[in-house]
């Protein structure tokens, strides 16, 4: 059966990041996957810029018009179709940030509902160190805006707790108590814990309750910047934070 | 310590709400639109007004109004748009109101694009409005080194009476990193500390507490006392608020000159060259204006210096100070992309080696 997960979540809660993973893990198991890039909000740092990569692990890509190019007036392809209609074993969407990006989804409220019973994940990807992501409350806030806007009802969330280059296992430690409060409210179950290796195995070492850690996923770093290595060498020489990096 | 993963356009707005900003005036562009987004629901949450105006024109004249009232006022806007705000940023600095004004750079000359871009270096330090003034000109290269920036800002601008500019490429406003927020700072309007802010003269109070603003001398002399003291105004400026960073420059063989996001993708660089033994240091400007050119010219001038290359996402803007500050004591060479591609570290190494080659 397809499968198709579907990544929405607030800004800067590691949905392009995840996306890839879940594409490039797909594909090493010899699954037939596309990956859709379904960011209409974001010009910056969006899924696209990994085209390259992609392509090369034998993933389907399919972009905005105009994505990753000078112009904002990005547009919907006629190719997103193919998610529905051809025959893959996996079709990930990336989704543009918070409810205004869900709102994209809304346009294939019938294609979505067509799906073979089971074959959808709808997934809320939750970092709890963004400041709109922080609090039980706000987490509520962003999950129903997104839910009224994709049209589509949330199935599980994924804890990405991460601070970028900064995170440690504690962020995940952090994610999973939150998580648990919203899930016990909402009965919304946590489907996945995903962060790099180090930091997965160090939280999951700790015995966290299964039922609220999902399934662990170890994920790689594809969306590195060549500027990203600043952050070791501090903000200024004389930086007090200097030590953190 | 409370760390949080911040954008670095979020991170601007939350750090001028906390430096005591409770007034936003802007229009939205790419790429800085999340800085209203921001503000806009933010400032209702703490009692501050946010209001989108009809056009950059209208915003910064909102912005000179208020800023007139002693409060703490910010706008943001990205190049073309700040190229509309140029008339009233002059008349902000002719009338000394002290106000912070946010340029995410891209790309340019005209409409550009919405890519990333250093292409208003000029336009920022060189003038852009009419007149002789400067505007104290930030160039953060990191989200942590705009919030901290922005804490000072106000104190600076008030200190002062000058604008502050903060010029940051698009990437600053776009990338998320972990940042540290500060306190809240409870500012209120003092007008025993700003005696020439408007806070409700009326009729039959002290004539000599009237606050004017005002940019218009219409008589020779006192247009021309009014810009000596301007002029003297800024010399206290470039005396004391010039910052810069110094990296790896102690008998550096080359140096690297670079503000903004470029100067962090220099900075790989300058670890890969020392991989392959070539000792280069940075220089990175933070005040772009007042530019730190006697700290060019020391670490340029330095006898182990065989030249000096500066990196920009233009085609050689601040190069012209670089190149006045070390005045022709080394050769000063250029690296650079308009079109608002990110030079990537492997160019600047190789830019680099080539020099090292003599081509």
């Amino acid at each position: 059966m397809k499968n198709v997960k579907v990544l929405i979540g607030n800004y800067g809660s590691g949905k392009s990041e995840l996306a890839l993973n879940f594409a490039i893990q797909a594909a090493a198991r010899g699954e037939k996957t596309e990956l859709i890039d379904l960011d209409m909000v974001n010009t910056y740092f969006r899924l696209t810029e990994r085209g390259k990569m992609v392509e090369q692990k034998e993933i389907r890509l399919v972009s905005p018009n105009f994505a990753c190019s000078g112009i904002e007036t990005l547009s919907l392809p006629a190719e997103i179709a193919s998610a529905f209609v051809l025959d893959w074993d996996s079709v990930i969407f990336d989704v543009g940030g918070d409810d205004v990006g869900a709102t994209a989804l809304g346009r294939y409220h019938q294609d979505f509902i067509d799906l073979e019973p089971g074959s959808l994940e709808v997934l809320n990807v939750i970092n709890i160190r963004r400041p709109l992501a922080s609090t039980v409350e706000k987490i509520l806030r962003l999950q129903e805006g997104m839910q009224a806007h994709a049209r589509l009802q949330i199935t599980g969330m994924i804890n990405n707790t991460n601070l970028a280059t900064m995170t440690s296992a504690e962020e995940l430690r952090a994610g999973y108590e939150l998580l648990k409060e919203v899930s016990d409210m909402t009965g919304i179950p946590v489907a996945y814990t995903t962060g790099k290796k180090e930091f997965l195995d160090a939280f999951l070492a700790e015995n966290p309750d299964p039922k609220y850690v999902g399934k662990p996923i170890a994920i790689d770093m594809y969306m590195h910047r060549d500027w990203d290595s600043y952050i070791q060498y501090g903000l200024n020489t004389t930086d007090p934070r200097k030590e953190m990096y | 310590m409370a760390l949080t993963l911040m954008k670095g356009s979020e991170a601007i707005a939350e750090a001028a709400i906390r430096a005591g900003a409770r007034y936003f005036f802007g229009y939205p562009i790419t790429p800085q639109t999340e800085i209203p987004e921001y503000m806009s629901a933010r400032m209702p949450e703490i009692g501050g007004c946010f209001l989108q105006a009809e056009s950059e024109v209208a915003a910064i004249n909102m912005v000179y109004g208020a800023a007139g009232t002693g409060a703490r006022v910010i706008t943001s806007s990205s190049s073309p748009g700040v190229s509309l705000k140029q008339e009233g940023i002059s008349y902000c600095a002719g009338a000394k109101v002290p106000a912070v004004i946010i340029n995410v750079m891209r790309g340019g000359p005209g409409l550009g694009n919405i890519q990333a871009s250093q292409g208003d270096y000029f336009q920022g330090v060189k003038g852009g409005g009419n007149g002789d003034y400067h505007l104290l000109t930030f160039a953060p290269s990191s989200v942590q080194e705009a919030i901290d920036l922005m804490m000072v800002a106000y104190d600076k601008a008030e200190k002062y009476r000058i604008p502050v500019l903060f010029l940051a490429d698009g990437i600053i406003a776009q990338m998320m990193e972990p940042v540290e927020l500060p306190e809240m700072v409870d500012y209120k309007v003092d007008p025993e500390k700003k005696p020439w802010a408007c806070t409700g003269w009326k009729p039959g109070d002290d004539p000599e507490k009237r606050g004017i603003i005002n940019s218009i001398y219409i008589d020779t002399e006192s247009l021309a006392v009014h810009n000596d003291a301007l002029q003297a105004m800024y010399k206290e400026v470039v005396a004391n608020e010039q910052q810069w960073e110094e990296y790896n420059c102690e008998n550096a063989e080359y140096i690297i000159t670079a503000f903004g996001t470029v100067a962090r993708i220099a900075k790989s660089a300058i670890t890969e060259l020392k991989a392959k033994g070539i000792n280069v240091g940075l220089l990175r400007p933070i005040t772009v204006w007042p530019f730190p050119y006697d700290a060019v010219k020391k670490v340029a001038t330095q006898a182990s210096v065989k030249a000096v290359l500066d990196v920009e996402l233009n085609e050689g803007q601040m190069l012209e100070d670089v190149k006045l500050a070390i005045n022709g004591a080394k050769d000063v060479d250029f690296f650079g992309h308009c079109g608002s591609q990110m030079p990537t570290t492997d160019e600047i190494v190789n830019k680099i080696l080539s020099m090292k080659e003599g081509k």
